[in-house]
């Protein structure tokens, strides 16, 4: 009885450490004095993420997480509600048949898909977003924070790195 | 390893197709969230009031260790600067005391000319004190979260926020100690204004850009580049003569430039300000 509490609370700790670690990288990209900069990334958390605990560790991350972190992204940036949700979803739905696709195992292809996941990404959420409210979005903007975010991902990358293999190896090894 | 059996299905098979019931079901669950939100229900406000509480105060406490680096590297600029600083200061002063003699006589002669005219007197504008815990800045929104502490009851929605430099948004939402400010950048954001030279008015919009667009102008407006936006007041929910943005060029509508800085958005004033008339009032003057 008392092994089997312990095993469900790991593995309820090994589901919530993606979620936790994006949710921090969130907060962490907030610097005021260079707000204007990091704002334009501060979305790169939730897609870096979701993108790179996809590829590599899909067992211990999927849809309902994804869709959690799409709740948070939409009160954070103050859009309204459903819009960074049903785009994660997107993300994650095109990240799920392009990784089984391809190879991407290898940095350099996994970044070359990353970024044209990330593209069709940005592309249906400015769609939804303009017809949300029939209005225009600033291309140039738009276009800075896509450049950006895929220039940033293999820095953003080593942080998921590192909570994944200090605390989930450290956790499947307690389980063990 | 041998695959079992479930109702004539492979085990696997089921899993997939449960997890694109899955799929679906969230999907139509986020599509509902944006049609609910469209129709304004108090369910959605409700959600988002929940998750913003629970976010903040670890926001608040995330942010502490950037806000710390942020103060020590602004102090160590000060202190390099204190003597420039100073000289400036000093002729600034001279100017401020020759100012004050001038103002006091006018202020003056102002209520004198308002006691002969009958002139009425505005409710008083009544400012709190708010730090900044979170900025969105991107092309899909622009907005902060602050920290409003123990004057929750004092403050409500619509009220206008400002900074050094003038307008910045408007409360959105309040929850707890906390509040979501929606910039005049953000493509929700309306804001009537005048112009300080040409008294022409209109409508201030956001785009989520550093561009704002000025519609509902007169027909034959006298808008120049470099004039001066200010709040018109009209509406009742933000006080006049508040500065907002600065006419950049005029195109098809005039396009102004808000006068903040987002960099420089740390501390901001909220200004609780409503003439606005109830329900009752509103009817009887319809």
């Amino acid at each position: 009885m008392k092994n089997s509490i312990k095993n469900i609370l790991t593995h309820f700790i090994i589901f919530c450490v993606p979620v936790i670690s994006i949710l921090f990288l969130e907060t962490l990209l907030y610097i005021p004095r260079f707000s204007e900069f990091w704002n334009v990334l501060r979305l790169c958390a939730f897609y870096s993420g979701i993108y790179f605990w996809l590829s590599t560790r899909e067992d211990i991350f999927n849809i309902i997480s994804t869709f959690i972190l799409g709740i948070f992204a939409d009160v954070i940036a103050g859009t309204p509600l459903g819009i960074n949700v049903l785009t994660f979803l997107f993300l994650y739905i095109i990240s799920v048949y392009l990784i089984s696709y391809f190879n991407v195992k290898k940095f350099s292809y996994s970044w070359l898909i990353f970024s044209l996941i990330l593209a069709l990404t940005f592309i249906f959420k400015a769609f939804m977003v303009m017809a949300f409210f029939k209005s225009t979005i600033p291309l140039n903007t738009f276009l800075l924070e896509l450049f950006l975010t895929i220039c940033i991902y293999p820095l953003i990358i080593r942080f998921y790195i590192f909570v994944e293999k200090k605390y989930i190896h450290l956790e499947e090894r307690y389980e063990n | 390893m041998k695959r079992q059996k479930v109702l004539f299905l492979k085990e696997n098979y089921i899993l997939r197709i449960l997890k694109s019931f899955i799929f679906a079901g969230l999907f139509i669950i986020a599509l509902l969230l944006i049609l609910v939100h469209k129709i304004d229900l108090g369910l959605i406000s409700g959600l988002t009031k929940s998750v913003i509480y629970i976010s903040s105060p670890i926001l608040h406490i995330a942010t502490l260790p950037a806000q710390g680096l942020n103060y020590s590297y602004k102090k160590t600029s000060e202190f390099f600067n204190v003597y420039k600083e100073n000289q400036i200061l000093k002729e600034e002063n001279q100017e401020l005391y020759l100012l004050k003699d001038k103002l006091r006589a006018l202020k003056e002669e102002n209520q004198n000319l308002k006691k002969l005219l009958h002139h009425f007197e505005t409710p008083e504008i009544k400012s709190y004190t708010a730090k900044v815990i979170a900025q969105t800045n991107n092309s899909f929104s622009n907005s902060i979260i602050i920290y409003i502490g123990t004057n929750e009851n004092k403050i409500t929605p619509g009220n206008a926020v400002v900074n050094k430099s003038g307008l910045i948004g408007r409360i959105d939402t309040i929850i707890g100690k906390y509040a979501r400010v929606t910039l005049i950048t953000d493509i929700n954001s309306k804001i009537p204004v005048i112009s300080s030279k040409s008294r022409d008015r209109g409508i201030l919009i956001g785009n989520n850009s550093s561009e704002l667009k000025l519609t509902f102008t007169p027909l034959m407006p006298e808008f120049r580049k470099g004039d001066i936006l200010v709040t018109s007041g009209i509406g009742g929910g933000i006080p006049s003569d508040i500065p907002v943005a600065k006419i950049k060029r005029i195109d098809e509508n005039p396009i102004a430039t808000p006068l903040f800085n987002l960099s420089d958005i740390e501390i901001v004033k909220i200004l609780s300000y409503d003439i606005t008339p109830d329900s009752k009032t509103n009817e009887a003057l319809q």
